[in-house]
């Protein structure tokens, strides 16, 4: 499951995300955090630290370096 | 100077790359669409082998094949103009009854037109068994040890015609003391009910079983996509099977979905004929393959003993027409059990469901589709207004920092991600960001899927036009560019049949890219600016409604970046700046989403 998720958001960073404009507000990217996160806390935890980036990536959320936790 | 050299060829490695892959898109996409979606009306998507034969599906199904046309037409004058059937007359549908065998095998929708044309007849849903588009309802009886009804049984009728104030009664007596009756009533939609009853006058019992069944031939379906199902259909226990396939009845001989039957039949993207068993019994039902294309859902009750002197009955139900939302929605509050998921809306439609409703209502006051999908864009745009505001205001306040970014990137100008951490943080200590996040990007697309399903799926939008020669928003663009707008007798292959709304989308798409105020490197310039022109051939296969909603929002978007300039000159200076800056280096780029 871990690795499922981890290959969705390498398919992510390899395909659209390249042709996309930059759009994150966050360093690491959404992402990359999510890698990072889902390598760090395992496919439940990380996937929800995960989620809860992304729903911060808008206009009225959080911005700059956002490591993680 | 040595160093600037090396980067450009690098730059033209990656250049190259990046047309590779557009490319590899560009056919691979043909292929995976073809796999994926659904052809376009009229188009040839599958060539399943069945024998010899070849069967071409197509999206609204019915037959393809011309020989195979022709003697449906020649078949139908022959056995339809036998006097002795007994006319159905309802509101939405019209056909006949046929005596012998008391089957239901003639059944057109009044309310729905063949193709666009406003001269073309009727849809037709059911055939006579034999014809090329056979598909047909039977309702009898099975027992042993005393004669039952059979195909050739012709029986009595009674009553005139069939309509939804006049019940018409077919009676076989067996000459040995049983009466077979099915009394039939239609509604002002699409449902026919059926009473199935038995009287034993004779002396001793008997033991009858009432069945119905739905016999089609899968040579008429429409295609079975990923997205949409198209073929045997029900609901057991409450819940609605998709995954049985008319392959899958033909490979196994025989399918007993589990579970206690609340209606089985068979679904095309558009129609749907449904057998509806008594609610008061548990009734099993069965999917079998009768040969060839032809298959059968069968609906058989658990026998009964009649004693002497009494009668016994069972009533069925029958739907058999257009998939109209509404329609079987409120067969559904009526009691059958989620009859309103015979449309495939998946498992998103709690989503679309809503923007359908949502295009229903700009319709009724539009009366016009393609208005009523440009109204909805308008409602979308005006609901990410405030982001796009945010953006430039935010951007408007980086202005100020101009100075102190073009410090940061001097300092930094080795180390990439250093230099990022640092603009970040920059970003953090004046509290701006000029990024709108990866988020409302990803809101659009639930719309866009939506909408995508609701113009595949539902009825409402078939032949429902918009202007000019958009006569069809659920279907592609006719106006093909290729082929002169049909002057030239071809139809482009595949990916070449770009209609005038893709090129539309292309341009629409180009002129708001080169607005968009996001900073990115030249690199990604470049293959951005590619994009709109490999998305017009993406597009272009897809329903017109939802080019038309992708082309009035990239115009939207123009047109809202346009006035957020007008509200912060500044900007629009600094844009063009940027431009010229980008050439000689790379400006603050923040990774992706």
């Amino acid at each position: 499951m871990k690795h499922v998720l981890i290959a969705i958001a390498r398919l992510w960073q390899l395909g659209p995300s390249v042709i996309l404009p930059p759009s994150c507000r966050f360093a690491p990217s959404c992402s990359e955090y999510a890698i990072q996160a889902l390598r760090k806390h395992g496919a439940i935890k990380g996937g929800w630290l995960a989620t809860k980036r992304l729903l911060r990536c808008h206009p009225w959320g959080g911005h700059g370096h956002d490591p993680v936790p | 100077m040595v160093r600037r050299l090396g980067k450009d060829v690098d730059n033209q490695r990656n250049l190259i790359l990046a047309m590779a892959l557009v490319i590899l898109l560009l056919f691979g996409w043909d292929a995976a669409t073809q796999y994926f979606y659904p052809a376009p009306k009229g188009e040839v998507i599958e060539q399943a082998q069945a024998g010899d034969e070849d069967v071409r599906r197509t999206r609204e199904g019915g037959l393809t094949n011309p020989v195979a046309i022709a003697e449906e037409r020649r078949d139908l004058r022959t056995q339809l103009a036998d006097t002795s059937r007994v006319p159905i007359d309802s509101a939405k549908v019209s056909g006949s009854i046929n005596p012998v065998g008391a089957r239901i095998d003639d059944l057109t929708l009044k309310t729905h037109r063949e193709t666009i044309d406003r001269n073309s007849g009727p849809v037709r849903l059911f055939s006579p068994a034999g014809t090329p588009a056979q598909h047909f309802a039977q309702f009898g009886f099975v027992g042993t040890g005393i004669a039952m009804p059979g195909p050739e049984t012709v029986w009595e009728t009674e009553g005139g015609s069939l309509s939804s104030d006049s019940p018409v009664t077919l009676t076989w007596n067996n000459g040995s003391g049983q009466i077979f009756q099915l009394r039939f009533t239609i509604d002002d939609e699409y449902m026919i009910t059926v009473t199935q009853s038995v009287a034993n006058t004779a002396s001793g019992p008997v033991a009858v079983q009432p069945y119905g069944f739905i016999n089609r031939t899968s040579e008429t379906a429409s295609t079975d996509t990923w997205t949409v199902h198209s073929g045997p259909i029900g609901a057991f226990d409450g819940s609605v099977a998709f995954d049985n396939d008319y392959e899958d009845i033909v490979d196994s001989r025989l399918i007993e979905p589990a579970g206690r039957t609340d209606w089985v039949g068979f679904t095309d993207i558009y129609w749907l004929s449904a057998l509806v068993p008594d609610p008061q019994v548990a009734t099993d039902a069965a999917f079998r393959a009768l040969g060839g294309s032809n298959v059968r859902a069968d609906l058989i009750y658990d026998p009964v003993t009649i004693v002497p002197g009494k009668q016994f009955s069972r009533t069925t139900r029958l739907f058999a027409g257009a998939k109209e939302s509404e329609v079987l929605d409120a067969y559904e509050d009526a009691g059958i059990a989620n009859f309103g998921l015979a449309i495939d809306w998946g498992w998103f439609r709690w989503f679309e469901k809503p923007i359908f409703w949502l295009l229903k209502e700009l319709f009724d006051l539009a009366g016009n589709f393609g208005v009523a999908i440009i109204a909805l864009t308008f409602v979308v745009r005006l609901i990410m207004f405030p982001v796009a505001q945010r953006q430039f205001k935010s951007m408007a306040a980086m202005k100020a920092l101009q100075p102190k970014m073009k410090a940061l990137q001097e300092r930094h100008k080795d180390d990439r991600t250093v230099m990022q951490q640092e603009v970040m943080a920059l970003y953090k200590r004046e509290k701006v960001n000029p990024l709108a996040g990866c988020l409302p990007m990803f809101l659009q697309i639930p719309v866009f899927f939506a909408l995508y399903k609701v113009l595949m799926l539902a009825i409402e939008m078939r032949h429902q036009p918009f202007a000019l020669w958009i006569r069809d928003l659920s279907a592609p663009d006719p106006a093909m560019i290729l082929n002169l707008f049909g002057l030239l007798d071809f139809t482009p292959p595949g990916f070449l049949s770009i209609g005038i709304l893709a090129l539309l989308l292309g341009l629409s798409m180009w002129l708001q890219f080169r607005l968009n105020p996001a900073q990115m490197d030249p690199q990604q310039q470049k293959i951005f600016m590619i994009m709109p022109w490999i998305l017009m051939f993406v597009m272009a296969p897809f329903a017109a409604g939802l080019l038309l909603y992708w082309i009035t929002s990239n115009f939207l978007t123009i047109a809202q970046q346009k006035l957020l300039y007008l509200r912060h000159p500044q900007l629009q200076a600094t844009q063009a700046d940027e431009a010229k800056a980008s050439n000689t280096a790379t400006p603050a780029k923040s990774a992706d989403g």
